[in-house]
């Protein structure tokens, strides 16, 4: 069974992504996942917070590179969408140079980046977003996805600035924002465009709720491992888009 | 058997085919951009004559037909029949 | 698609890298002394399979968006300075100083006024001019950074002619015909230019004066 190690650079105050990651990839029939994580400082989601992380963002390469993962996922979305079009490249390719400069074989993705890799694959065009973001933040990870040529139909912005308080937002509220967009010609839903507002449960009852496929950030960062990690979409529970090859796996 | 001498025509090296062709028995005809100094026996071309810098002076030389180097310092280059 | 294989692509120096032993008189030198920014830094440790210490990777630029790079490496001892060199490459102290200057990096300045400020920035700082020659078409200043890299500094005193560009390329073909056979010397090359010449002057001559009539674009000799 193939191993993969995935070292995970993520903002300190965040516990979502290292919860709804290993529950999503511990499924998997075909590998077993261990996850490392290096943290930077932040606790509410401002810019000027967010400027102060990203500044963390070679200390975090490097004590992960000594890890000698598989893959690192730079595990904030809206950190670099809220910087401005074309970020999520420009930041990866820094931290693959940081460890191409050392040796380091590590594939490099963002969780900003999965998301737009996701939803290319699935394929979508036309989307609709529920985010905790306050609206000027969640104004700006909508022109990132247009920039990046999506359509967004609709949205939501939850209003919640404390990053704490954004991985304690209950199910049922993330679920009334999905069921007040207009779905109308969407081709997907992303449940959550945060990487700490909690959502995997939600992902199947909401492809049923809505008759669509539905993506998170945390399903999207886990399609964009598998996909480094030469690795089928064989997981089950966490929406259609990551059972895709479940066939393939099934042959086997 | 002619001893020719090949200068590339650029500003600094003028003089020299200037003062080469002084010597009555030294002809100074042209070959696209290369001025060839030409003489039936040995003749030299006096350094100090052509106001050239030793940078230029040394590194006038082109191209060597039918004659070799016997002098080529601060005071003058020369040429012999090889 | 525009066929690729006959057009020169490169767009000069991405960066010329060497280790330093001192980062911070490597600094006072380029960005402080000479004015060359830091342009970029990559901070890494050793992943790959060698035994390797953390490292900085650091550029400053040098006009045209072409860098120089140095490497640190954190506690990596600096080799002996033994003979002459620089602190990558050690000569034993019988080796011809012309040697061991032959490898240089010489930087463009387009003009004498130029020139002179940047020998009057280095002269006020720890690292004055040591030499300043004027060769056949240009003018240089050099000196030696904190490493013992020679650097140049260097000014054309008038801009390269055609037939200057014909004259190296005749040079380069008549080496490569002469230098493999045993104990050859200048006067092979000279005397094998100058066959060359014969055959190619005259047409090269007559191209040009074609070009002047209608100019087609650039073509090389």
């Amino acid at each position: 069974m193939k191993h993969v190690r995935v070292g995970l650079v993520v903002p300190s105050s965040n516990v979502t992504v290292e919860t709804e990651l290993p529950a999503i990839l511990g499924r998997h029939p075909a590998a077993t996942f261990s996850f490392h994580s290096s943290r930077m400082r932040m606790a509410t989601v401002s810019p000027e917070q967010l400027a102060a992380m990203n500044a963390q963002r070679e200390r975090c390469v490097l004590e992960l590179g000594d890890a000698d993962p598989d893959v690192i996922l730079y595990a904030c979305l809206v950190a670099l969408m809220s910087v401005g079009p074309g970020e999520h490249q420009r930041v990866e390719s820094l931290v693959a140079e940081q460890l191409a400069a050392g040796g380091a074989r590590a594939r490099v993705r963002s969780s900003a980046g999965a998301l737009v890799e996701a939803l290319r694959a699935l394929p979508a065009r036309r989307i609709a977003l529920v985010t905790p973001y306050l609206r000027p933040l969640a104004e700006k990870v909508v022109r990132y996805l247009t920039a990046e040529g999506f359509e967004v139909a609709d949205w939501r912005a939850l209003e919640v600035a404390d990053n704490r308080a954004v991985g304690c937002i209950p199910g049922d509220r993330v679920m009334a924002a999905a069921e007040s967009l207009d779905l109308a010609g969407v081709d997907a839903l992303v449940i959550s465009a945060c990487v700490q507002m909690p959502s995997l449960s939600l992902v199947e009852p909401a492809e049923q709720r809505f008759g669509l496929p539905v993506v998170s950030a945390a399903t999207a960062g886990a399609y964009s491992i598998l996909r480094a990690a030469g690795l089928p979409l064989a997981v089950d529970g966490a929406g259609a888009m990551l059972r895709g090859d479940a066939a393939v796996v099934g042959a086997v | 058997m002619t001893l020719r001498l090949f200068v590339l025509d650029v500003p600094e090296n003028t003089a020299v085919a200037e003062v080469a062709g002084r010597d009555l028995n030294v002809a100074v005809t042209r070959l696209g951009p290369y001025f060839v100094i030409e003489s039936a026996d040995t003749f030299s071309i006096d350094r100090r004559s052509t106001g050239c810098r030793h940078a230029v002076w040394y590194s006038c030389v082109a191209g060597l037909a039918g004659c070799q180097i016997t002098q080529f310092d601060k005071d003058a280059l020369r040429l012999e029949a090889r | 698609m525009k066929d690729l294989s006959k057009q020169h692509l490169v767009r000069g120096v991405d960066h010329a890298a060497f280790p330093t032993f001192d980062p911070a008189a490597t600094v006072r030198f380029y960005r402080d002394v000479l004015g060359f920014p830091v342009v970029h830094s990559i901070c890494a440790a050793g992943w790959g399979p060698e035994n390797h210490p953390d490292f900085i990777h650091f550029f400053f630029d040098i006009g045209n968006d072409d860098r120089i790079a140095f490497f640190y490496y954190f506690g990596l001892p600096q080799p002996p300075s033994l003979g002459k060199g620089d602190v990558y490459a050690r000569f034993d102290p019988n080796t011809p100083d012309f040697f061991v200057r032959s490898r240089h990096l010489a930087i463009h300045v387009d003009s004498e006024r130029h020139l002179l400020e940047y020998r009057r920035r280095l002269d006020a700082s720890e690292w004055p001019v040591e030499m300043q020659i004027q060769h056949e078409t240009i003018e240089s200043i050099y000196t030696h950074d904190p490493n013992g890299y020679m650097v140049e500094i260097t000014r054309a005193l008038r801009p390269v002619t055609p037939q200057e560009d014909l004259d190296a390329n005749l040079t380069i073909d008549a080496l490569v015909d002469i230098v493999d056979r045993p104990g050859a010397s200048l006067d092979d090359l000279l005397t094998r230019k100058a066959e060359l010449i014969v055959e190619r002057a005259a047409a090269w001559q007559e191209q040009q004066e074609r070009l002047v009539e209608s100019p087609e674009g650039p073509v090389h000799a």
